[in-house]
């Protein structure tokens, strides 16, 4: 409070004292011009300094209110584009966790990261199309550039293609670098959007292929398979992942819990997961984006559900509504921001990739048709559980900087504090519910 | 020849349940103050908070001994001995009876203000055993950093008390009694946080302990009076 006059004095003194019996000026900090009066606990400050101020000798009173960080990032397009982030309370729980990961590597089992700076020569294949037949384009040169939102010096770690087997797990898609990107795009840095856990260290490793991966000549039987992503796991779990994100998926039978040895299920990936959870590897799995297709069950996203330390991952849009492409299921076990598309920005998550403008060149007419460019970055907004996905790798990431590194312990945590969405309870839309990234990290007090 | 033994003047006192000197007082006013350690019953829920479940306490009151010191009553109040009067500990987060520390601290307070009553037996006239009951008002407070107002707690509950131990007259003036003090604190814990966690997780034995901020502790006294 502040005294007419600015001093503190005899009169100012009984002036506490007609307002508050426990009052008691405080000697007077310095570099200040004014008073800190103490009183009991058990008054309520705002009626005191209330009191006080309808003082003719006092020309101010408040309540010391507590202040806080809260980390709104200054990335130009996070405000007007990611409406995602705040919806999971992100930017408290950056307060609580501002290493963001920094000591956690998260694996990305995906088409691969835009990584590194290359350039690529490739005999790109015919092929006909949905507009007419495409000629082949024999040593086409075809510039790369890694994401300049993503990868610094050391952030990526044991780099690896399942699907050529080499060490070079390119990205011909957008997919697993824009899925890499809400997990930690970098952020704060004044430049385009921000990720969840931005201090991560990434491991991309490509499982599947895409439209330029078979068109560039990799064999159609190498790409997409489960022993490519099983392999994936079981390599990511070996080499120090602490997380790994899928947001990958397909159609399985209805009852591979009871009996996996069947056509569709998928015993591999299933082994797979156990052992990287053993290995203290949490994983979050895309509940798969098949409601309107009949809406079949999808693995790996019902394995997880069996396995304590793997969650899958149905999709909300802004309003927190379930996304009308979001599977559904007993298997499904929390949401998460994936957008509803539409028209509006809203209905996307954006992150840095590739400009598919430069890209998906086998969408013009063969006319127009030409080598594609992956040296062309933009935020694009994609929506899917493929995006919902990594907001929980990226919290998963932040509760193990915590301290909380058991798999089990993190899927409790995240479903325990999760905003229950839809049915009281857990439900087959939303599962548990919207995962709480604040809250996760918080937790509880001894009886509060 | 006779011998005549006189009977000491003390057994022709009016009260004769011990051998108390003719100017102890019928009522005496005796100032105290204690210090004790107490072992808390919701031990899962301080060890996953605090890392122990014990913690020395201090304080100080007001004896009323009556009936020539045959029945006392005491009105105490005590707080924890501690720095800035808190215990310190780390929000936590509890799966399957297993907690997981999160590295944000919490402090809590516990203050209490009990009136205990009771009765002093006959041993010797300077040992003087007791036992008694009471009850008291408990008052709990608690909070972390990063948490908005109403996520910390300040609360108030009552909760009774049994307490049985000895008091030494070390001095004419100056007592120095031992005790157990048992106490049970209901209505603060369990309701929320990691002690409801605790409380309801069927794979916790002794569920109800959780709810519980009571427990025993061992006080040492000094009174000063007759």
């Amino acid at each position: 409070m502040k005294f007419q006059g600015g001093a503190a004095g005899t009169v100012s003194v009984q002036s506490l004292r007609t307002v508050s019996t426990t009052a008691a000026l405080t000697r007077r900090p310095d570099y200040v011009d004014f008073d800190i009066v103490t009183i009991d606990a058990a008054e309520d400050p705002a009626q005191v300094a209330a009191a006080l101020r309808q003082r003719p000798d006092v020309e101010w009173a408040q309540p010391a209110y507590y202040l806080h960080t809260n980390l709104v990032p200054n990335d130009p397009d996070y405000k007007s584009l990611q409406w995602n982030l705040p919806l999971i309370d992100v930017e408290k729980a950056w307060d609580i966790q501002p290493a963001a990961g920094s000591s956690i590597t998260v694996a990305v089992i995906d088409t691969g990261l835009a990584y590194t700076n290359a350039t690529i020569t490739a005999n790109i294949f015919g092929f006909r199309g949905r507009l007419g037949t495409y000629p082949a384009i024999p040593n086409a040169v075809i510039p790369y550039s890694a994401a300049t939102q993503l990868i610094t010096p050391g952030r990526v770690v044991a780099p690896h293609d399942f699907v050529l087997d080499t060490n070079m797990p390119l990205d011909f898609d957008g997919h697993g670098t824009h899925v890499s990107g809400t997990i930690g795009q970098l952020t704060n840095d004044g430049i385009g959007v921000a990720g969840v856990a931005f201090n991560v260290k990434l491991m991309p490793l490509k499982a599947l292929c895409s439209e330029w991966d078979v068109l560039f000549g990799t064999p159609v039987s190498r790409c997409s398979t489960d022993d490519n992503v099983a392999q994936a796991i079981r390599y990511a779990a070996d080499n120090g992942a602490k997380i790994i994100n899928m947001s990958i998926g397909r159609d399985t039978a209805p009852n591979c819990a009871t009996n996996r040895n069947q056509p569709d299920c998928a015993p591999a990936i299933e082994d797979a997961m156990n052992y990287a959870v053993g290995k203290g590897v949490f994983i979050a799995i895309a509940a798969g984006n098949e409601f309107n297709e009949g809406n079949p069950t999808q693995t790996p996203a019902e394995i997880a559900s069996r396995i304590q330390g793997a969650v899958s991952v149905a999709a909300v849009g802004v309003f927190k509504e379930h996304a009308s492409y979001s599977s559904s299921g007993s298997w499904v076990e929390l949401a998460a921001p994936g957008g509803i598309g539409g028209r509006e920005d809203a209905g996307y998550v954006w992150q840095q990739t590739f400009d598919f403008r430069f890209t998906d060149t086998f969408e013009l007419p063969p006319a127009q048709y030409e080598r594609p460019r992956f040296d062309m970055l933009r935020s694009v907004g994609y929506a899917g559980t493929s995006q919902a996905t990594p907001h929980v790798a990226g919290v998963a990431a932040l509760l193990m900087q915590q301290g909380v590194t058991s798999p089990a312990a993190i899927e409790a945590a995240l479903e325990k504090f999760a905003v229950d969405l839809g049915a009281t309870g857990k439900d087959e839309l939303f599962g548990y519910g919207l995962i709480d990234a604040r809250n996760s990290l918080f937790g509880l007090g001894l009886a509060k | 020849m006779a011998l005549i033994a006189a009977a000491p003047v003390s057994a022709q006192a009016g009260s004769h349940w011990y051998n108390a000197p003719a100017d102890v007082p019928a009522i005496a006013l005796r100032p105290f103050v204690d210090i004790s350690t107490e072992a808390f019953t919701a031990v899962k829920t301080f060890n996953a908070v605090f890392g122990e479940r014990t913690a020395p306490f201090w304080g100080g009151g007001l004896q009323v001994v009556l009936w020539r010191g045959r029945v006392y009553a005491d009105l105490g109040a005590s707080r924890l001995l501690k720095k800035n009067g808190e215990l310190v500990g780390e929000r936590a987060f509890v799966n399957e009876g297993v907690a997981y520390e999160l590295g944000i601290p919490l402090r809590s307070t516990i203050k209490s203000l009990e009136l205990v009553g009771g009765y002093r037996f006959n041993v010797t006239p300077r040992v003087i055993p007791y036992v008694g009951a009471g009850f008291g008002n408990y008052h709990y407070t608690e909070e972390s950093d990063f948490a908005a107002p109403a996520e910390n707690l300040d609360v108030e509950h009552g909760g009774y008390i049994f307490q049985a131990g000895a008091e030494l007259r070390a001095h004419r003036w100056i007592g120095v009694a031992g005790d157990a003090h048992f106490t049970r604190v209901p209505g603060i814990l369990g309701v929320s946080g990691v002690s409801q966690q605790f409380a309801t997780d069927l794979s916790v034995g002794s569920r109800a302990r959780e709810k519980d901020l009571g427990g025993w502790a061992v006080r040492l006294k000094v009174v000063v009076g007759r």
